[in-house]
């Protein structure tokens, strides 16, 4: 175990990396190892920021496949869930990133190859159904262009809490962060009680709180 | 590019429409051409005698396509179709007289090579090639140094420059891009053993990408050191080209420069591109493939994508609200509605001082009532001299008003008009003794 550069939270809080490192985390944002001075600044302080960030209610999480987010368990700062269209979003993403054919690549894949990863594995009716929720009759056309908005806002979405980055045109990079939406099933326990498991920590939620696409607000200071 | 370049390419590409100028060749022929290719080299032929073509098709046959029926029909057909293509050529001119002799065409030679030539940069390629050319460059250096004349300077260091050299530069060009090409087939070789072993492939990726890591590294080191020899006797050659005002040797160098920064720049980006790949390979082999051998996270995460919408769940992320920065006040400037003017209806009023004269004239009509005069003339007699002329039609008014309320003043039926100073008539009026002022 290396020896932490810091060893009061004063040094941590004077680090210039602080601020940029203190507000991604309370806006979301997952920092992996791509991140390279920000995470290895996390790394280092991680002990003294998981105290510091205890008062506000909060849980500064190091997944295990090298990422690091911040999880409000108390009322103390905000928070919320993703939406419908970022989990199913995040998902398929996170399949690609498990595929070796992502490998040739250098973990970049294209938009496109998401979408028809996404229809084949849910479904388009499905899928249709779960992206335009309120609607229980509506045109195909119309529909497959309502799901291709919101799989494109689902991308800008994931983009702005770390997991991808998104690229000129339509290539999208695949960041460490996206394992997490393979917690769920990781390991050999049935999945449906490491979900259970997963949302009595407050990780995650079963119901979606007020609009489900919109990524209702779960509670804030 | 040179001005005379671009023309013979212009003319080159007019020509190259204009006859409808294309290649069509099916695997058959390729084989066959890199058979005789190699036919030519074992047996040290420079031309191949109709028979020989025939029987290397046969063999080419024999070795790649099963269906080995009309051999001599499809041998004539494809010979045919190499002549049209200007891939071989006859070079007896017996016509015929006799079965010909053949030979590859420079076209047909440069395609085998493509194929064949294992053309990828080494580590002892390159060092070759740089040593080879930092010989050329000394003897172009050399042989500026000594240039009188400009034919002297085109013989010896321009043309030197543009073949010679240009020419090594070229080759390692041309390495480098079957080194890219390799890269790539590097990338995709791991993605096939991934998809096609998993966790027993492990080291076999690994091992690959050591090897182009190291390579990498090598060419790169090679290419900083003897870039930056080959960049100096460059700006030598161009300092002794500028001195003697020899422009083309000039630009001869300055091109060569540019190749070989191209060269060196080729080194840095293709670590650094291959830098990242390899962490992400790395990461990808340690965190995904070694953690899950059996693949089964793959699986059970499809499942879990498929039973998502039956079943949904939502990961949470922290929101915090925004630290809100005051602004400095700035005064919105509203818009008025539009309206009329306002007015003020009141005239207001007028500040006037007080009027000495008028009140002279009252002490002096009521010093004239008191001194008894009779009739309103008599008092305007008495009083009009004493006011200016210009005044005294305004101040008849006044007197008559004054008179009228002080001295009830009272008039026959016949009023008199008399007339007064200042060139006034009056209607007189009678002033009865009993005043009405004090």
């Amino acid at each position: 175990m290396h020896e932490s550069a810091f060893h009061q939270l004063e040094e941590v809080v004077q680090d210039p990396l602080f601020p940029e490192v203190d507000l991604a985390l309370r806006a979301g944002r997952h920092i992996d190892r791509d991140d390279g001075e920000r995470y290895a600044f996390v790394l280092d302080a991680q002990s003294l920021l998981e105290t510091f960030y205890r008062r506000y209610g909060c849980e500064l999480v190091h997944a295990s496949d090298g990422f690091f987010y911040l999880l409000p368990v108390g009322d103390q700062m905000g928070r919320r869930h993703l939406t419908a269209g970022e989990m199913l979003v995040g998902q398929t993403l996170a399949l690609v990133y498990l595929e070796p054919t992502t490998v040739q690549a250098g973990g970049i894949t294209q938009q496109s190859v998401v979408v028809a990863r996404l229809a084949s594995l849910v479904g388009e009716r499905e899928l249709i159904q779960a992206l335009n929720p309120r609607r229980r009759k509506y045109d195909e056309r119309i529909a497959q262009e309502t799901v291709r908005m919101e799989i494109a806002k689902a991308l800008r979405g994931l983009e702005s809490v770390g997991f991808i980055d998104l690229d000129e045109g339509e290539q999208v990079r695949l960041r460490l962060g996206l394992l997490r939406f393979a917690e769920a099933v990781r390991g050999l326990s049935d999945p449906a009680e490491a979900l259970s498991r997963l949302i009595a920590e407050g990780k995650a939620v079963a119901e979606a709180a007020g609009d489900e696409n919109e990524g209702g607000e779960e509670a804030g200071a | 590019m040179e001005p005379v370049e671009r023309d013979n390419s212009l003319h080159v590409i007019a020509s190259i429409h204009r006859d409808g100028v294309g290649l069509d060749l099916k695997p058959v022929d390729l084989c066959f051409l890199v058979a005789l290719h190699t036919r030519a080299g074992q047996s040290n032929l420079t031309c191949f005698e109709e028979e020989v073509l025939l029987d290397v098709f046969e063999q080419v046959c024999d070795a790649v396509d099963s269906d080995g029926e009309n051999l001599r029909k499809r041998a004539t057909h494809a010979i045919q179709r190499l002549r049209e293509q200007r891939l071989l050529s006859r070079v007896d001119g017996d016509g015929l007289l006799r079965a010909g002799d053949y030979s590859m065409t420079r076209l047909a030679s440069g395609i085998v090579e493509f194929f064949m030539a294992d053309q990828v940069l080494t580590r002892e390629s390159l060092s070759l090639l740089t040593k080879a050319l930092l010989v050329s460059l000394a003897q172009v250096k050399s042989q500026a140094k000594g240039a009188q004349t400009p034919e002297e300077w085109r013989l010896n260091v321009v043309g030197p420059l543009r073949v010679t050299v240009g020419d090594l530069v070229a080759g390692i060009e041309r390495r480098q891009r079957g080194l890219d090409a390799q890269q790539e087939q590097v990338r995709k070789q791991i993605g096939e053993l991934l998809e096609a072993d998993w966790f027993s492939a492990v080291d076999r990726c690994q091992h690959l990408l050591d090897d182009t890591t190291t390579t990498l590294a090598e060419l790169n080191s090679v290419l900083l050191h003897d870039t930056h020899q080959i960049l100096a006797v460059l700006s030598d050659i161009e300092q002794a080209a500028s001195q003697a005002r020899m422009t083309e040797a000039e630009e001869a160098t300055q091109r060569v420069s540019e190749q070989v920064d191209r060269v060196a720049a080729w080194g840095r980006t293709r670590q650094l591109a291959w830098s990242t790949y390899y962490q992400y390979v790395h990461r990808y082999l340690r965190d995904v493939v070694r953690l899950d051998p059996s693949r089964a996270l793959s699986e059970r995460l499809r499942n879990q994508l498929a039973g998502w919408t039956k079943q949904p769940f939502y990961w949470v992320i922290a929101q915090a609200s925004k630290i809100r920065v005051l602004r400095e006040n700035a005064i919105r400037e509203q818009r008025p509605p539009v309206v009329r003017p306002a007015q003020d209806r009141e005239v207001p009023l007028e500040h006037v001082p007080s009027d000495a004269e008028a009140t002279t004239l009252e002490e002096l009509v009521r010093a004239a009532l008191a001194s008894g005069r009779t009739t309103l003339a008599d008092v305007l007699d008495v009083v009009l001299p004493q006011i200016d002329a210009a005044k005294r039609f305004a101040a008849v008014g006044r007197i008559a008003a004054q008179v009228a309320v002080e001295a009830a003043a009272r008039s026959d039926r016949d009023r008199p008009w008399v007339q007064v100073p200042g060139e006034v008539e009056v209607e007189d009026w009678m002033l009865p003794g009993g005043r009405a002022h004090a």
